[in-house]
């Protein structure tokens, strides 16, 4: 299956050391999957803004993005949870024939038109699935890439102890999401004990960062409150580092920390943490580029802080 | 019975001489139809002999009319254009057999509901339409053929599945009027989940002290035996003539022999959970599973004994004055034939989800209703005290959370179980009865205080006990790790504000559900089921007891959540229901059935795949395998007719031919031959 | 205590104003059927549980009570929800866990759609689409992350290369074949391409 790349727009603009972090997860030097790039993708569309204000422009954008991978028969890789949750929903919206063909009037204007993946049918029948949307954390958990994850830990990350943040639009609502049980997940706590780390059970595991859904465009002191409750229910178990598969929710807890706390934790990507685990080089993970310094996490693991 | 055949011949070889009547229903019809009009287009059509308006053909002088026409101008096909048959069918049906023709020989076309009400700003379309659906009906008529209603008998016994409160209740009314009654229980005894509550609302009457004087009664009443420890296993056969297969389940213990003396619990080395006490008590493998159970006679848990497992210990065997212990019993087949059978298979009480919001299989301090009532039963597991699983502490804190289980679209339990308001308010009281410096929190939607009694309760607990009723659904439950008390938070929403408050215990108001025994029950009976999962009724307003199967009644919270006031009068209406059946020992079976002509049959066996009845079976007929309608069972659903690849199978009164002759006249084509007096 | 002294001794704390009652002309009765068109669910059947506020995260911290909105919805009191309508983090905890399958979270959204078209429009909405015309993105490509990018030996940014004017085109196309542009006030032309 051949995975087509989707870093939206906060990872390549702001957090350039998740893309490579995921880039060299994914590719020959780790999990060697098989992966491509569409340069044409643009924003997925971000669903705070857009699928808040006008549902037909959100999914318009949303299916062009969707388009691009349906061309190349292709699963989209997200390694957000917006871009996971917005495009996830599109591919939704587009399974009622009156919405596709609202939406292909539209595209039509720009030469494009969803369809959904043509699979082989009964004699001249054709039928369409909808184009697959998939995060990253989910193609990593599947059983055989588990297998080779674990057989390629050259730096186990022994002692650190991790705190796992899944973020809102991993976990729900659940009838659409569906990766994992949204009361008690456990795909991000796997890989982690999977690169030797201990994942540690804090209170409220499951509450939302507070960035999500324009709050913290809008009213940024109370995304930050938000936040610092996280906060105090993380340090109250001593965690050594975030970890949260959502970059959004990473840009939350990098820069909304130094509101309320002067010793922050640091947040990292899991895919940043996975590369780490997996040997990659660490001055290209652009750690230094966090607000919150990630040098304790790599005093803990035996690293040398850039 | 020599009935004769009932067959899809119209017998129209004798001339045909049809009435019609159109009703005016006072200006129901005839204030948008003309009836007038109507009646005169009728009488052109060949055949119709006789083509009145009447004011209303339901009344004294309306059926006078119709008689009239029978006997004096030969009338032998009647249609009547009124109301829908669903009303007067019945009506129109014996008048025509009261001037002595055959009822199946009427037949009414509905000008109310299908015409005249539904298009009452359009008179004259509505007239031109009434002309058209009497015109299909005169065609019809026909077609029609003589049927005659089959008898069967009724055996004079009956079968009650169920011993809780409403199938001791319906045994005891059978058993009184005089007919013979099996009361069958998969437990060792009966009494069911009443037995386990504590007091009961609004009265605060003891449960227990009320029901066992039933239960004892019932055992006495020499028309009811009661088969405890079994269950039904098969059913087949129909109205009047159940064949029932019932297995009893082998005690280990000879009835006859056992006196109920005991003394083999005492002995007996191995203790396991009871669950009676739902877990808090224990008992030994040796048991009965209240000291007031009928029949009092031990079981003996094959699971847990040691002898069963090992080949060791038999200490109860060694003390058994009477030597009431067989090991070697074997279970038994019972076969029964029963003419009536009352379904009264009750409840389960609703089980939290595991990793659910309240946490129930977590916290220890979170317990169901039906826990609590254990918990504060003077005969239960810890003697009445009211202590908490934790520490054995008593609580002073407590916090009832309600609608749990029940309300609730996401778990796809939309219905509200009824009895959970109430029985919250109940304990809270004997709580507060035995701690007085107790305090006491009901989370609720919404408080359903409807029954007799049931409003003066709500209002005493808030009066004399000052029990707290806090509106609002709680969202969140955490355990203090040390103390293991429990903080609810949930939005207050008469304060609008999201509160925290701390609780020594928090007992969940659990919903009922269907119990898991009604569902094979359910399977063998062919019962409907409603959409909550309940069994249906027959219709939900007017035939509360009854089901789609004849002869088949339900009662109690097998048909739908309720307490024990409205248990045991539905289990005494479904008892008067299976009497009336009996008592007249026969009972008429509508002829509109499904029949077989066996020329056509094939054999294949699709109308048996079909059949929601099953009320169609492939015998053998002289060597060859033709199907065969038990006409008691059949419905006349058609659901056969049209499956039938063969057309071998008609759904009489409603057959191909009949159908297609309205069709036909709708459309303005004549029915081919048919358009003179007669003929083939 | 303080302030209920302050109430009673040194007379009213608040000024006396007329009767404050709500009638129909306070109300808007097609509120809920608005709700219903722009993608929310039928809020009358919400039973105001509360459970939605009990595990909301924003309603713990401001005076905004997630199910006391869905109430006003229903009421029809489309100006007092007028100030509620960014604070929804849409978490999907509300639809989680409400009883009568509703989903506030979907009914804030609606909202937020009802609000735009009212002309009530945050900046940073109009900021981030404005984005999107200039540049295909909601987030302006910054100068110091293209530099740690190439240090990083990362390919170039989509954005930077020049087939990426054919993607602005088709996502500027898009929005103003829906008339997003017009709905909120922004034009192509408000960046340099």
């Amino acid at each position: 299956m051949t995975y087509a790349y989707f870093f939206g727009c906060v990872i390549p603009s702001r957090y350039p050391g998740i893309e490579y972090a995921v880039r060299w997860v994914t590719g020959k030097q780790g999990l060697n999957l098989d992966v491509v790039d569409i340069p044409e993708f643009s924003c997925c569309p971000v669903p705070g803004i857009f699928y808040s204000t006008d549902r037909d422009t959100w999914l318009a954008l949303a299916a062009r993005n969707l388009c691009l991978a349906q061309r190349g028969k292709m699963e989209v890789m997200t390694v957000c949870n917006g871009c996971y949750g917005s495009l996830l929903k599109a591919t939704e919206y587009l399974s009622e024939p009156k919405r596709m063909g609202q939406v292909n009037k539209v595209l039509s204007k720009v030469g494009m038109k969803y369809t959904g993946i043509a699979e082989k049918g009964e004699g001249t029948r054709r039928i369409f699935r909808p184009v697959s949307v998939r995060h990253f954390v989910d193609v990593i958990h599947t059983d055989g890439v588990m297998m080779e994850l674990a057989k390629g830990i050259k730096k186990p990350l022994s002692g650190l102890k991790v705190a796992v943040h899944y973020g809102c639009h991993y976990l729900r609502p659940t009838e659409h999401t569906a990766i994992d049980d949204a009361n008690d997940p456990v795909k991000v706590d796997d890989i982690v004990k999977v690169l030797g780390a201990e994942s540690v059970d804090y209170e409220d595991k499951l509450a939302c960062c507070g960035a999500g859904g324009g709050v913290r465009s809008h009213v940024v002191e109370l995304a930050n409150a938000l936040c610092e409750d996280k906060f105090k229910n993380i340090s109250s178990e001593n965690a050594d580092v975030i970890v949260t598969p959502c970059p959004f929710c990473l840009l939350q807890f990098d820069n909304s920390q130094k509101t309320f706390t002067k010793r922050g934790i640091p947040v990292v990507h899991v895919a940043q943490l996975m590369a780490i685990a997996m040997g990659a080089d660490v001055g290209k993970l652009g750690l230094e580029l966090h607000n919150v310094s990630c040098n304790p996490l790599l005093a803990k693991i035996g690293m040398v802080p850039k | 019975m020599t009935q004769p055949e009932n067959t899809t011949d119209s017998k129209s070889s004798e001339k045909e001489a049809i009435g019609v009547f159109v009703c005016h229903c006072g200006t129901n019809i005839g204030g948008v139809v003309s009836c007038e009009k109507v009646a005169e287009a009728a009488s052109k059509i060949p055949g119709v002999v006789v083509s009145k308006d009447l004011k209303y053909a339901c009344s004294d002088l309306g059926q006078e009319e119709i008689r009239k026409a029978i006997k004096e101008k030969g009338v032998n096909r009647v249609v009547v254009a009124s109301c829908s048959p669903r009303l007067h069918e019945f009506t129109f049906k014996k008048c025509v057999e009261g001037a002595g023709l055959n009822p199946y020989f009427m037949h009414m076309v509905n000008l109310r509901e299908q015409c005249s009400w539904v298009h009452m700003k359009q008179p004259e379309m509505a007239t031109a339409k009434a002309i058209d659906l009497v015109r299909m009906g005169v065609e019809r008529s026909r077609l029609l053929t003589p049927l005659s209603p089959r008898e069967v008998t009724v055996e004079k016994s009956a079968l009650v599945i169920g011993g809780g409160i409403a199938g001791i209740q319906a045994a005891l009314d059978i058993g009184e009027k005089g007919f013979k009654t099996y009361l069958v229980e998969k437990e060792p005894s009966i009494g069911g989940h009443m037995a386990q509550l504590d007091k009961t609302f609004p009265t605060g009457d003891c449960a227990i002290c009320i029901l066992a004087p039933k239960m004892v009664e019932v055992a006495r009443n020499p028309n009811v035996e009661i088969m405890s420890y079994s269950e039904v296993v098969d059913i087949e056969g129909y109205v009047g003539s159940f064949k029932v297969k019932i297995r009893k389940k082998p005690r280990y213990v000879v009835e006859d022999k056992c006196v109920g003396c005991g003394v083999c619990a005492e002995k007996c080395p191995v203790k396991v959970p009871n669950d009676f006490d739902c877990g808090f008590g224990t008992r030994r493998a040796i048991y009965v599973p209240f000291p007031q159970a009928v029949p009092l006679k031990y079981t003996i848990d094959k699971e847990n004994c040691l002898y069963f497992k090992t080949g060791k210990c038999q200490l109860c065997v060694k003390v058994c004055v009477n030597e009431a212990i067989d090991f070697k019993q074997e279970e038994q087949i019972v076969d029964l034939t029963v003419g009536t059978i009352i379904v009264a298979t009750g409840f389960d009480a609703y089980v939290p989800l595991r990793r659910g919001v309240y946490k129930y299989w977590e916290y220890k301090n979170v317990i169901t209703a039906l826990e609590l009532e254990r918990l504060i039963n003077a005969a239960g597991p810890t003697g009445g005290h009211l202590v908490r699983p934790s520490d054995g502490v008593e609580p002073k804190r407590i916090a009832f959370i309600q609608c749990v289980g029940s309300r609730n679209i996401k778990l796809q339990h939309k219905y509200c179980s009824r009895v959970c308001c109430m029985y919250s308010i109940k304990n809270s009281q004997i709580i507060m009865e035995h701690s007085p410096d107790a305090e006491i929190a009901i989370y609720y939607n919404d408080i359903r205080a409807f029954g007799k009694g049931f409003e003066e309760l709500y209002h005493r607990v808030r009066e004399d006990y000052g029990v707290e009723f806090i509106r609002g659904r709680p969202a969140k439950l955490t355990k203090d790790p040390l103390t293991e008390n429990i903080t609810i938070r949930a939005e207050e929403t008469l304060l609008g504000k999201i509160t925290e408050r701390e609780y020594d215990m928090v007992v969940l108001a659990v919903g009922l559900t269907p119990a898991a025994g009604t569902g094979p029950i359910q399977k063998m009976l062919s019962l409907p089921v409603s959409d909550d999962g309940f069994l249906q009724e027959s219709h939900p307003k007017l035939r509360p007891v009854e089901t789609a199967i004849e002869g088949v009644f339900i009662c109690g919270c097998a048909q739908s959540p309720k307490d024990i006031p409205d248990s045991v009068a539905q289990a005494k209406a479904a008892a008067s229901g299976a009497t009336t059946l009996m008592i007249k020992g026969k009972h008429i079976v509508e002829p509109l059935c499904a029949t077989v002509t066996p020329e056509l049959c094939l054999g294949c066996g699709l109308c048996t795949d079909v059949c929601p009845y099953k009320a169609i079976d492939l015998l053998d007929k002289d060597g060859q395998t033709k199907a065969v309608v038990t006409e008691a069972l059949c419905h006349g659903c058609g659901t056969c007719a049209a499956a039938c690849p063969q057309h071998a199978i008609a759904q009489l009164q409603f057959t191909d031919q009949q159908i297609a002759s309205e069709i036909s006249a709708a459309l303005g084509m004549n029915n081919g031959a048919k358009d003179s007096a007669g003929g083939a | 205590m303080g302030e209920v002294e302050k109430v009673f001794i040194s007379g009213l704390s608040e000024k006396l104003t007329e009767d404050k009652i709500i009638t129909e002309k306070d109300l808007d009765s097609e509120f809920a059927t608005e709700i219903i068109r722009y993608g929310g669910k039928d809020v009358m059947t919400c039973l105001q549980c509360g459970n939605c506020t009990g595990v909301c995260p924003i309603s713990l911290k401001i005076e905004y009570k997630t199910r006391t909105t869905i109430k006003y919805c229903q009421f029809g009191m489309k100006q007092h929800t007028l100030n509620t309508r960014w604070v929804c983090a849409t978490c999907y905890r509300c639809y989680e866990h409400c009883p009568a399958d509703l989903n506030p979270a979907e009914v804030m959204i609606a909202l937020r759609h009802i609000a735009i078209r009212e002309g009530i429009i945050p900046p940073f909405v109009k900021a981030a689409a404005a984005n999107l015309m200039q540049f295909g993105l909601t987030v302006k490509p910054d100068e110091a992350m293209i530099k740690e990018r190439v240090k990083m030996g990362l390919p170039d940014l989509p954005q930077t290369k020049p087939g990426w004017s054919q993607v602005r085109k088709e996502v500027v196309a898009i929005i103003e074949a829906t008339k997003y542009d017009r709905l909120l006030g922004i034009t192509s032309k408000e960046g340099v391409e």
